[in-house]
């Protein structure tokens, strides 16, 4: 099957989970001996075509510019269509698989062009991400992923909460949507580290308990009711330190908030790390804190799962779906700093426990959420609408 | 959402918007105060916080200052939206 795959997120371009979904998904068909072509932004120093392990990346430089984000999102979109065109007189797509609205209207015009099916995956929605609709361009992105929903054949959502919230919230037949997970490479985890050594680059002693976090510091990442858990933690774990990862705009303020509670010393910023960094802190944290309050499916609960740490995610969208409480990690309440510490003490106060969830967490992994499996069903779904 | 995105978080972004993503589309003061309709003295305020937080470069062209995005200031833009 030859597979056109639109995405604004691709390696090295990668933000948030959409990027890892992409590569791995593509990645997967590839190996299954199917065609796969990847139209994706371009991301300085990244090549404008390349190929990668038998996928086909084609990055495209947006021309024009404008300083409305929307606005920006539709020009890139007419340079993304034309690169399609382009391409399309070589290969005769069969399927166009769309990832999030960002890419949709490039798509939805491919597809009345080529006369071939539009698969959408939706990762999240507007108004999950901004917790409700707040100004006119969060209603037109909102109408924009309706308008996407209406014009696929069939929608991809990782979690059965998504499916859950895309149905309710854009009136879809149950039957149009179908829930297929997230996966990850998990043998990537499988790697020997220097723990003492890594955990010394980030301050974090050999007596210390190292709590991770990872994710984009935007609100629905909640990291702040985890800065709030602080002084609860290190009251019950004088010895714990904590490693925040990731970028987003609300650095500033969450920085502003660690100094606040008296423990700045102990809380370390490190802004975006390359993978192999983050792969290495999650192999040698103690425990991985996933303080969402809004997560279609929260891949970084899995990749701290492979890596063999301990996970305490809150119980909310995709999370409470991935982590089995008390059997593959620990749930906590959403929004509720207290029950993290919780569930940080939990993981602390109680290594034979956390060995126990961390191995059955490896298990599950293996079992339900490799790539190979993902891209099975994927294909599926593609040959229903074919 | 309970906070209000920076003021200089909204320059990052309609600096990337406008397409000041590498060295070759970098734009002077004068060009982004054009393209963003703000005033000169609230760009280049929070051009020197941008370029001290390491998410715009600046670069000396034809004579004058230039700016633009450095990898992780396109991902702390791409943060606000995926």
């Amino acid at each position: 099957m030859r597979i056109c795959v639109l995405t604004w997120e691709f390696p090295p371009r990668i933000v948030g989970g959409i990027a890892r979904h992409c590569e791995g998904l593509a990645r997967a068909l590839a190996h299954l001996d199917h065609e796969v072509h990847v139209f994706t932004l371009d991301f300085p120093g990244a090549p404008s075509y390349e190929e990668i392990d038998g996928v086909k990346v084609y990055r495209t430089i947006t021309e024009l510019g404008h300083p409305n984000f929307l606005t920006w999102a539709l020009l890139f979109n007419h340079f993304l269509e034309k690169r399609l065109g382009d391409v399309s007189q070589q290969v005769n797509f069969d399927i166009l698989h769309v990832h999030d609205w960002l890419t949709a209207p490039a798509g939805i015009s491919f597809k009345y062009r080529v006369k071939k099916s539009v698969v959408l995956t939706v990762h999240s929605t507007e108004i999950g991400r901004a917790q409700g609709l707040h100004n006119p361009d969060s209603f037109a992105i909102d109408g924009m992923e309706w308008w996407a929903t209406y014009e696929a054949s069939k929608i991809i959502v990782t979690s059965g909460s998504m499916k859950g919230e895309l149905c309710g919230h854009f009136h879809l037949p149950s039957d149009k949507v179908k829930v297929i997970p997230n996966a990850i490479d998990s043998t990537k985890y499988h790697v020997s580290v220097d723990r003492e050594s890594v955990r010394r680059r980030f301050g974090v002693g050999p007596n210390e308990k190292l709590v991770l976090c990872v994710g984009r510091l935007v609100p629905q990442k909640g990291v702040e009711h985890l800065i709030h858990a602080v002084p609860s933690i290190v009251w019950r774990h004088p010895e714990a330190k904590f490693v925040i990862v990731g970028e987003g705009w609300l650095k500033g303020h969450l920085e502003y908030l660690a100094r606040s509670s008296g423990h700045g010393w102990k809380i370390r910023f490190t802004g975006f790390l390359p993978d192999s960094e983050v792969m290495a802190l999650m192999s040698s944290a103690d425990v991985l804190v996933i303080p969402s309050i809004y997560e279609p499916f929260g891949i970084v609960a899995l990749e701290g799962m492979a890596a063999g740490v301990p996970v305490v995610a809150s119980q909310v969208g995709g999370l409470a779906e991935v982590v089995e409480h008390d059997r593959t990690g620990i749930l906590a309440y959403s929004r509720n700093p207290e029950s993290i510490a919780w569930g940080v003490d939990r993981i602390l106060s109680d290594p034979d426990h956390a060995r126990w969830l961390t191995g059955n967490a490896r298990e599950m992994i293996q079992k339900a959420y490799s790539w190979e499996g993902i891209a099975k069903k994927t294909l599926e779904v593609y040959k229903e609408v074919q | 959402m309970s906070q209000e995105v920076p003021e200089e978080f909204r320059l990052l972004c309609m600096l990337h918007n406008i397409g000041a993503t590498k060295m070759e589309r970098s734009l002077s003061v004068q060009e982004i105060c054009a393209w963003t309709a703000m005033e000169t003295s609230f760009v280049e305020l929070h051009l020197q916080k941008l370029v001290e937080l390491g998410y715009v470069q600046p670069i000396q062209a034809e004579g004058a200052g230039k700016y633009h995005l450095t990898p992780n200031g396109i991902r702390k833009v791409l943060t606000l939206y995926s």
